[in-house]
């Protein structure tokens, strides 16, 4: 039953509508279109993620004047000059904190042309670079604050800074890339062959992760030591990571350092090959930024040798670090970019694997040592303590006054695992006296594997956190590099993360379901009865 | 060509919920799908309303359905399985929910943090003492910016917009200064403390364990602090935000 008169305002706005409209469909839709306009235009908005960056008040493009070089030199001197300096010589206050070093352009050394190995970059290779940035260093993409035409003027201005520019012997075209050859494991096999014939492992390591026999010892035109690539993560390739990137590489090799250009060496099918090889040797697609370690769950024990085929089951997460710099002392050139992490557990134990790169093993040098080197070293950190809700956490870097941290180490000098507590960097960390903490690592071809394990449950419920299944736990994971000089607040450093380990399904999962099947057929069942008697009874009456 | 109303019906939710869910992406990100269900209700309940206006458009709209569930003796093969396969899907659809209920879902405690808290008493009554210095502006901004990348830069980025060479690795990205949500709307003052003290000296609803932000009175220098931040100012164009204005509004 309907109550006409209730609904006179809504059947006047639709009759009104059928005024302008004379389809019943189109005038439907007009009435449904209003209300969910009116209804849900907040909701429209409230998408935090898609913020719209306005990268400054005042466009340079207002108060640039006319001409390229004058406009040229004043977007240097806004842009440029705190990294490559007031006379281009690559001196800003920036430069010292930053590995690698800002370029000169006084010397005109470009590492990452098209050209052959010495000469100076084509335009379009300074444009690309300014363009794109460089990975792994502080050299930013500029591409969403200058124009194009921006661009070119300050290429203008940076070539003032050096007469090579003028001479013609120093200038060379852009290398021609030959027809490629698409990746393929035959390809990539040949490749392999050439990069240990060429010599490329003397540098870049017989696993291609940059800790080649030659890689600490190395040098560039300045007398800085430099290190060969790790080319396991080719989204830290300066000059870029896909294989006509490395094919380009290759063949021009890296101006003021010890990277040649083997285009003398190679023909084009070879070159492509060892291109095909060093892509193959990075993951695809890259490894994205993990939040929460789930661990999983095994009968047996927790192995504590790295390499046992256990820890190739578990998941891995894998998380970018960045250099300590909240602290005194700081560090702002960290050598280790990023931790990859495994976790089993079983009833009685958690255990994680750990996976870095570092170029080598250092032992601790002696006090009497000119270059200090200390001991590599790992820790995985979490809260002394679960805080009520589990949203308040200590301070993610070793804590804070009133929350303190629980550290599990490893050091390379020994092969040592170590417990220690923290409240605050500058209070310092306590070693325990107790561990319960077991575990051992290996190194091989550039590269840390860790594991260290602990029983779910301690006696120490003040220091040691204590693990149930089914609670989320904060964590958060430090290396450091001895070698870079990295030991106590010098290390790179990662948030809080977490990880849960996941409780068994509950039986109601495969209960509730199907009564609710039942349950809802029965109603169907229902109503079809209903719905057949009521006709049978309105025809036969 | 006229459909009967319950076919048209039938077609704009199903076409609503097909702009919203796939149309959507195009223009702008995905929307949730708490979303999507409640411009979905909105969809339903306007569509009830629109045809229970009018007993006949009523009748219209719900003697098929009716028909459709009671079933014919003498109805056609085609329509008698479709009625079948309605009658076992919707169970099922109803299990699926309820399997998806009842399944464990884990997240994170995650807590919704201020950005902007509100400072502590302690915060208010800083004033720039090379505010007035109109002499020395410009060597003051050239000092900030050395500051500024010798110690800001890493996080903060060459372009002050928070995607400094280490941004990447943190949970809680750095301030983009040259957005217009940061230091334009924000009081020199408020500025002043959230460097001197840093992440950590945040109150607790803005998660100070999660901040990178180094409490700078223990590295730089009241001067440094004050000059980094006319540089700030200065870079990206912005005002601060200050009482006069405030009294405009």
């Amino acid at each position: 039953m309907i109550i006409r008169a209730g609904n006179q305002g809504l059947g006047n706005l639709k009759v009104m509508s059928k005024l302008f409209i004379k389809n019943d469909i189109q005038s439907l839709f007009l009435l449904v279109f209003l209300f969910t306009i009116l209804g849900g235009q907040p909701y429209l908005f409230a998408d935090e993620e898609h913020e719209e960056v306005k990268t400054t008040a005042q466009p340079d493009s207002e108060t640039l004047p006319n001409d390229d070089l004058a406009a040229g030199e004043m977007i240097y001197k806004k842009r440029c000059i705190s990294c490559h300096g007031d006379e281009g010589d690559g001196d800003g206050p920036a430069a010292d904190r930053f590995q690698p070093k800002p370029r000169s352009f006084k010397k005109a050394e470009f590492k990452y042309r098209t050209t052959p190995r010495n000469s100076l970059p084509t335009d379009d290779d300074l444009f690309r670079v300014i363009s794109n940035g460089l990975p792994g260093t502080g050299m930013p993409d500029w591409a969403d604050v200058l124009t194009k035409k921006q661009r070119r003027q300050v290429i203008k201005y940076i070539k003032t800074f050096s007469d090579k520019w003028e001479k013609q012997a120093d200038r060379a075209s852009a290398l021609k890339i030959g027809e490629p050859v698409p990746t393929s494991e035959e390809s990539i096999e040949r490749g392999k062959k050439k990069f240990t014939a060429l010599g490329c492992t003397l540098c870049h390591g017989a696993e291609g992760r940059g800790d080649g026999p030659t890689s600490l010892v190395l040098r560039n035109h300045r007398g800085d030591s430099v290190y060969p690539r790790n080319l396991n993560k080719n989204w830290l390739f300066r000059g870029g990571g896909e294989a006509k990137d490395i094919y380009t590489r290759i063949n021009t090799g890296i101006n003021g350092t010890p990277m040649p250009s083997f285009a003398d060496k190679l023909n084009n099918e070879e070159s492509w090959d060892v291109a095909n090889y060093v892509r193959s040797l990075s993951p695809t697609p890259n490894p994205e930024r993990g939040s929460l370690i789930k661990p999983l769950s095994i009968e047996e024990g927790i192995p504590t040798d790295p390499e046992d085929p256990l820890w190739d089951q578990a998941p891995s997460s894998w998380f970018p670090m960045m250099g300590q710099i909240s602290f005194e002392e700081r560090l702002f050139t960290p050598t280790v970019t990023d931790i990859t992490v495994k976790s089993l557990y079983n009833d009685k134990e958690i255990g994680f694997k750990l996976i870095w790169d570092d170029r080598s093993s250092s032992k601790a040098s002696k006090p009497s040592a000119k270059k200090k080197i200390y001991t590599d070293q790992v820790a995985i950190q979490f809260p002394e303590k679960l805080q009520p809700g589990g949203v308040k956490k200590p301070y993610f870097i070793m804590g804070d006054e009133k929350l303190g941290v629980n550290l599990w180490n490893w050091q390379s000098d020994g092969n040592q695992v170590f417990e220690t507590t923290a409240n605050g960097i500058l209070n310092g960390e306590v070693k325990k006296s107790e561990s319960n903490v077991k575990g051992s690592g290996r190194f091989k071809n550039g590269q840390y594997q860790v594991v260290m394990k602990r029983s779910l449950q301690t006696s120490d419920k003040e220091k040691d956190i204590q693990f149930e299944i089914g609670s989320f736990y904060p964590i958060a994971f430090f290396a450091m590099d001895g070698t870079n000089g990295e030991v106590a607040s010098k290390r790179s450093i990662t948030p809080w993360y977490f990880v849960l380990m996941e409780p068994e399904t509950p039986k109601s999962v495969y209960i509730l379901p199907p009564v609710v099947i039942i349950f809802v057929f029965g109603v169907e069942f229902v109503l079809v009865k209903l719905l057949k008697k009521n006709k049978k009874a309105s025809s036969s009456s | 060509m006229k459909l009967p109303l319950i076919a048209k019906a039938f077609a704009l939710e199903l076409g609503f919920y097909l702009l919203l869910k796939l149309g959507m992406p195009l223009i702008t990100s995905p929307l949730p799908s708490s979303v999507i269900f409640m411009y979905m209700t909105l969809v339903t309940i306007s569509i009830l309303l629109y045809v229970s206006i009018f007993e006949d458009d009523f009748g219209n709209f719900y003697i098929p359905i009716v028909d459709f569930i009671r079933g014919d003796d003498n109805e056609s093969g085609l329509r008698k399985l479709s009625r079948i396969a309605v009658f076992i899907l919707i169970p099922l659809f109803f299990g699926f929910r309820s399997y998806q209920s009842v399944l464990p879902n884990f997240n994170p405690p995650f807590p919704q943090r201020v950005i902007h808290p509100a400072p502590p008493g302690s915060a208010a009554g800083f004033t720039n003492p090379f505010g007035d210095d109109e002499a020395n502006h410009e060597q003051y901004i050239e000092e900030g910016r050395e500051v500024f990348y010798k110690n800001c830069v890493f996080c903060h980025g060459d372009k002050l917009d928070g995607k400094g060479f280490f941004a990447h690795a943190l949970n809680v990205k750095p301030a983009n200064f040259a957005d217009a949500t940061t230091i334009s709307m924000l009081m020199e003052s408020f500025v002043f403390w959230r460097i001197k003290t840093g992440g950590i000296g945040l109150p607790e609803e803005s998660t100070p364990w999660d901040s990178a932000m180094p409490r700078w009175e223990l590295i730089l220098s009241e001067e440094e602090r004050w000059k980094v931040i006319m540089f700030l100012y200065d870079y990206t164009g912005w005002k601060p935000r200050t009482w006069e204005l405030e009294g405009d509004e």
